[in-house]
């Protein structure tokens, strides 16, 4: 274990995007926020005045909005990765050098697992959320001089509900990664397997099944396992129905204030008894460990440096 | 101490290629072996099987451990240096450092500092910004602070020029070699290595067709060059092998004693590259 955080560096020295991109997507959304983070309540006149109904859920909704670039940006990032990690030591043949120390080819796999399902994720939410704090101090500050309902921007800030959302935040992240583990294990398969261009073997297992599929039994479950994942993980890792059935996409494009007023963010809304009650999310681990079993072996008898 | 690799009919088949037949050697603690072929020969096929890198028929033991089962422990003994240029270009060479020491628990990091010291290489460089003859002095630092047992070599000095060969090998000499490490080393430059090994191992089409201590080439073969008028009775003694050079017949011999050929020419013991030539030309006329 004493070796472990430095194999973990390794992933990083090697893949440097890895945490160059959050980086700088937390200094990109902290310079709009500087630049322009001044809140108009009305494009027609200058008011520093609004007096009228706050929605309850603002800081969730801030902390949510601030979040979503840093998780498109890992789940891409964590996909490339992915895809790269096997692939590319046997590509420019450092395999040799990696397989020259005493390091199981089981531990090799697994760390590398580690880094793109749990630690890049999991370094984007704790980088936005770290931003998001810095971020809502430079939306007060650029806002001192506005008045809502007789107060200053900055009590709106509600250190509880930020606390409350990072949790719901980090909830939803290990759902997500329990969810996707068989497509990360999928995708180091394809990255083990390929002699050349894993990105498109990627695809083509599926999409032959989806069209096998289509032609010989006319049906499209083989599709539907791909499209749909993540509304399935909604319903079942959160309770989304007791909330007027808002869907957290619909929620995030348009709300209109109905919406908005009945929404509130709970630790209610977690559900994880349902989502480890889902045959879907078992047999995607069973499959998951399957496919990494499958992966160890062939990175071990693999003979084509 | 025990024998460092023992390997009993060891076969290895790529598709219809035969790569290893039936080879069987055993190497002693403390030797240097040259295992010597031509391209194709299956010089590396043999060291990846002793590397546990490539699955195989036969039985091979190193260090006591079978190498495709205990690849994990074997490793922590055992150091290999692929040809040059596997180390990854994007690795800087401070990393590189920090990455053996921590996961190998035989690594000796004010060791390799001292290497490096002695060569230009930088700290801060990445292996991309290295010239090939800087890569492998880095891995051969890397390789040296380890305290390994085995240290095993493929071509390791492939594509170096004729100073950073030179470079490498008394580094290896003067730094590495003493009674309890064993070095197994392939090569195409037999000739730079006359002096550094203690046995060869000539292999030619997946078979062993030489296992020799240097030491006991002198008495096993004999290289003369044959006076003239004397070539017939030279060759009723059974030459190996012949051949002619700026017109002088020069006749190997194997297992004939030096005085039994006395009187039919000038006598001395043939060099590694000499034998290794002939073997391969009667292995393949």
């Amino acid at each position: 274990m004493k070796a472990l955080p430095i194999q973990v560096q390794r992933e990083f020295w090697e893949h440097r995007g890895l945490w160059i991109v959050p980086l700088a997507i937390a200094a990109v959304m902290l310079l709009a926020a500087a630049v322009f983070g001044h809140i108009q309540f009305d494009f027609s006149s200058a008011a520093t005045h609004y007096d009228g109904p706050v929605p309850p859920p603002l800081v969730e909704l801030v902390v949510l909005g601030w979040t979503v670039p840093f998780f498109l940006a890992a789940a891409i990032q964590a996909t490339a990765y992915l895809i790269d990690c096997l692939y590319g030591e046997r590509r420019d043949r450092s395999i040799l050098f990696w397989r020259s120390m005493p390091v199981t080819d089981a531990r090799g796999v697994l760390v590398k697992l580690l880094v793109g399902l749990v630690l890049v994720p999991l370094g984007a939410a704790v980088i936005a959320a770290a931003t998001s704090l810095v971020g809502s101090a430079i939306l007060v500050l650029r806002n001192q001089e506005l008045l809502i309902n007789g107060h200053g921007v900055a009590a709106l800030w509600d250190a509880l509900a930020w606390l409350r959302m990072q949790a719901i935040i980090l909830y939803g992240l290990l759902a997500a990664m329990l969810w996707y583990a068989p497509f990360a294990a999928y995708l180091m398969l394809v990255s083990v397997w390929a002699r050349r261009s894993p990105y498109v073997w990627v695809f083509v297992p599926p999409v032959l099944l989806i069209i096998l599929e289509h032609m010989i039994f006319g049906t499209n479950y083989v599709g539907r396992l791909f499209d749909g994942g993540v509304n399935q993980l909604l319903h079942l890792a959160f309770r989304l129905e007791e909330h007027g059935d808002v869907a957290v996409g619909a929620m995030v494009n348009t709300p209109d204030d109905s919406d908005i007023e009945n929404l509130r963010f709970s630790m209610q809304m977690l559900s994880p008894l349902n989502l480890l009650a889902s045959v879907r999310l078992w047999c995607g681990l069973l499959a998951a460990a399957a496919m990494l079993a499958l992966t160890i072996r062939l990175r071990r008898y693999r003979d084509d440096s | 101490m025990a024998t460092i690799i023992e390997a009993r009919n060891l076969s290895k088949r790529y598709g219809s290629f035969l790569a290893l037949d039936q080879v069987s050697f055993s190497l002693q603690p403390g030797r240097i072996v040259g295992l010597i072929g031509r391209n194709g020969a299956g010089k590396t096929t043999a060291l990846k099987a002793i590397l546990g890198l490539t699955p195989y028929q036969g039985s091979v033991q190193v260090l006591g451990m079978e190498p495709a089962r205990d690849r994990n422990a074997l490793m922590s003994q055992v150091c290999f240096i692929a040809d040059a240029a596997v180390l990854p270009r994007w690795l800087t060479v401070a990393h590189a450092i920090d990455y053996v020491a921590g996961v190998h628990p035989r690594f000796d990091r004010k060791r390799a500092e001292q290497v490096l010291a002695t060569t230009s290489i930088r700290r801060a460089s990445r292996v991309g910004e290295l010239s090939k003859g800087m890569i492998t002095q880095l891995h051969l630092a890397l390789i040296l602070a380890i305290d390994a047992r085995l240290l095993v070599l493929d071509e390791p000095t492939l594509g170096l020029d004729l100073v950073y060969r030179r470079q490498f090998y008394d580094a290896l000499l003067n730094d590495y070699v003493d009674k309890e490490r064993t070095i197994l080393l392939t090569t195409h430059q037999v000739e730079e290595l006359e002096n550094l090994l203690t046995d060869v191992l000539f292999i030619d089409r997946g078979r062993v067709v030489l296992d020799a201590a240097v030491d006991d080439l002198p008495g096993r073969f004999q290289q003369l060059t044959v006076a003239a008028g004397k070539i017939e009775a030279a060759r009723t003694l059974n030459p190996f092998h012949v051949r002619e050079l700026f017109g002088r017949t020069i006749m190997l011999y194997e297992g004939r004693p030096a005085h039994s050929l006395a009187g039919l020419g000038e006598l001395r013991t043939p060099s590694i590259a000499d034998l290794f030539v002939a073997k391969m030309q009667v292995a393949t006329p």
